[in-house]
């Protein structure tokens, strides 16, 4: 298969997921009012006067990465959901491409809903728990891409394996969460220095980790998803 | 129609040898740990424990690298005693997993005064832990074995390689576990401890070997029965 047929393969895939979600706006209406439901508890929680005592940088980081972290999880189950109940996952495995472009395309239009999603979430717990995020706009915005990209490779693949074996959102986390945690600490980590609480020192180190986690994670992924369709 | 998995008899050969070889050096670990070695000086009793609960978490580290080859070797072979490898090396690291977490808080409430603390290697044996469990849901979940060794060895491969990152992502994260063996200093350990520890550690690797036969050997009966009964089936 040539370059360009991964790519216009990759396109799509993701136009397809995409264009689906555009028409129905089905899973993103229930990962985001999930995730509303979720930041609302953690608002009881953890009231204002928390929140100001320990410092936003304690505090929301932890509650913005768990957020997306839930949200994404059902996301990624129904991308793969959707595909089985109609069983076009059949045919799209039965089209001559290359299967490693499909996985592509299907990250991608995950991804992009994932980064949609946390369009809204970010502006909306700079509200809640009340930070400047204007000041720290384009910093947060290549965090959240860096640290998404991993985040929903691998959950990309997993949730792949989780429908493939008949189980939902519980075993997609499972596998997601333990297997991801290097990405979540330097999430947290860095959101936590741009939030003005943590020491700048380690930014460095951590972005670096999470760079080599993501080119590691969408290899490995592309390598291996073909084992994970095969019939 | 499944292929029956040959049972090699000889190499049930080796099952008493290395019974026999684990279970007295087990014994004399044990006197060792008890009666030989002296009280440490701050904690006492407790610190006996260290000389099962290091080689049990190097032996969970080393299963995770045989998980990694039977995982890989799986997927390049379709050999099925890749899987078995893989099977018996998730299951068996789990158990010395499991082993470590025990013994580690019982360490920790009279040494460190708390069962648990978010220290580096403690949080990277509890992922581990996690990620081979979920190695063993996937296969258990899926619709038939061969599927199921397919996915395991997919989420087997990610979790070993996962292993190193995330002790150095918890490593950054805190630590503050002891360090028994500092490379700069000659041996923290005094010499009755080290010969107790030296004895211990591979005594465990017995022990790791004896298991992985045993279960490597009840996954290939396990094929076996399941290819007679499909074979009974089509009759």
């Amino acid at each position: 298969m040539s370059e360009t047929g991964f790519i216009a393969t990759c396109r799509l895939v993701a136009g397809k997921d995409l264009h689906l979600e555009w028409r129905t706006w089905d899973t993103s209406t229930s990962s985001l009012v999930f995730s509303l439901v979720v930041l609302v508890i953690f608002n009881f929680a953890f009231d204002l006067a928390t929140v100001r005592e320990l410092g936003v940088g304690r505090l929301v980081p932890g509650v913005l990465w768990s957020v997306i972290a839930f949200a994404a999880v059902i996301g990624m189950t129904r991308s793969f959901q959707l595909e089985q109940r109609h069983e076009t996952l059949s045919a799209l495995l039965l089209s001559p491409c290359d299967r490693s472009a499909i996985f592509f395309g299907k990250f991608v239009a995950n991804l992009v809903k994932i980064l949609t999603l946390e369009l809204i979430l970010v502006p909306l717990t700079a509200v809640l728990f009340d930070y400047d995020l204007l000041a720290v706009l384009w910093r947060m915005a290549g965090l959240l891409l860096l640290h998404t990209i991993g985040l929903t490779a691998l959950g990309t693949l997993f949730a792949a394996i989780a429908v493939r074996v008949g189980r939902g959102e519980a075993l997609l986390a499972t596998l997601l969460f333990p297997a991801s945690t290097p990405l979540f600490i330097s999430a947290v980590k860095t959101t936590g220095v741009l939030l003005g609480t943590e020491s700048t020192t380690s930014v460095a180190d951590w972005l670096t980790l999470t760079a080599g986690f993501d080119l590691l994670y969408v290899f490995l992924a592309l390598l291996t998803f073909e084992v994970v369709v095969e019939r | 129609m499944v292929d029956p998995v040959p049972v090699n008899h000889r190499s049930g050969f080796w099952f008493w040898p290395l019974w026999t070889l684990t279970t007295a050096g087990m014994a004399v670990a044990i006197g060792l740990v008890f009666l030989y070695v002296p009280d440490e000086r701050v904690m006492g009793a407790v610190q006996r424990i260290f000389y099962f609960h290091v080689p049990a978490a190097i032996v969970a580290f080393f299963g995770v690298f045989l998980l990694l080859a039977g995982s890989i070797g799986y997927l390049w072979t379709r050999d099925r005693r890749w899987d078995h490898l893989a099977l018996a090396s998730t299951e068996v690291a789990l158990l010395f997993c499991t082993i470590v977490l025990v013994t580690g808080p019982l360490w920790a409430k009279p040494a460190w005064g708390v069962w648990w603390t978010w220290e580096a290697k403690i949080t990277t044996t509890l992922i581990l832990w996690l990620l081979l469990l979920g190695c063993l849901m996937v296969r258990r979940y899926a619709e038939s074995r061969e599927v199921g060794a397919r996915l395991a060895s997919i989420v087997g491969i990610f979790s070993a390689a996962d292993v190193y990152i995330i002790y150095k992502a918890t490593v950054w994260w805190r630590g503050q576990h002891p360090v028994v063996f500092a490379p700069d200093k000659a041996g923290g350990l005094a010499p009755k401890m080290m010969h107790a520890f030296l004895t211990c550690m591979p005594v465990f690797f017995l022990l790791f070997a004896l298991l992985i036969f045993v279960r490597y050997r009840l996954a290939c009966l396990e094929d076996r029965a399941e290819a007679v009964l499909d074979r009974a089936l089509e009759n």
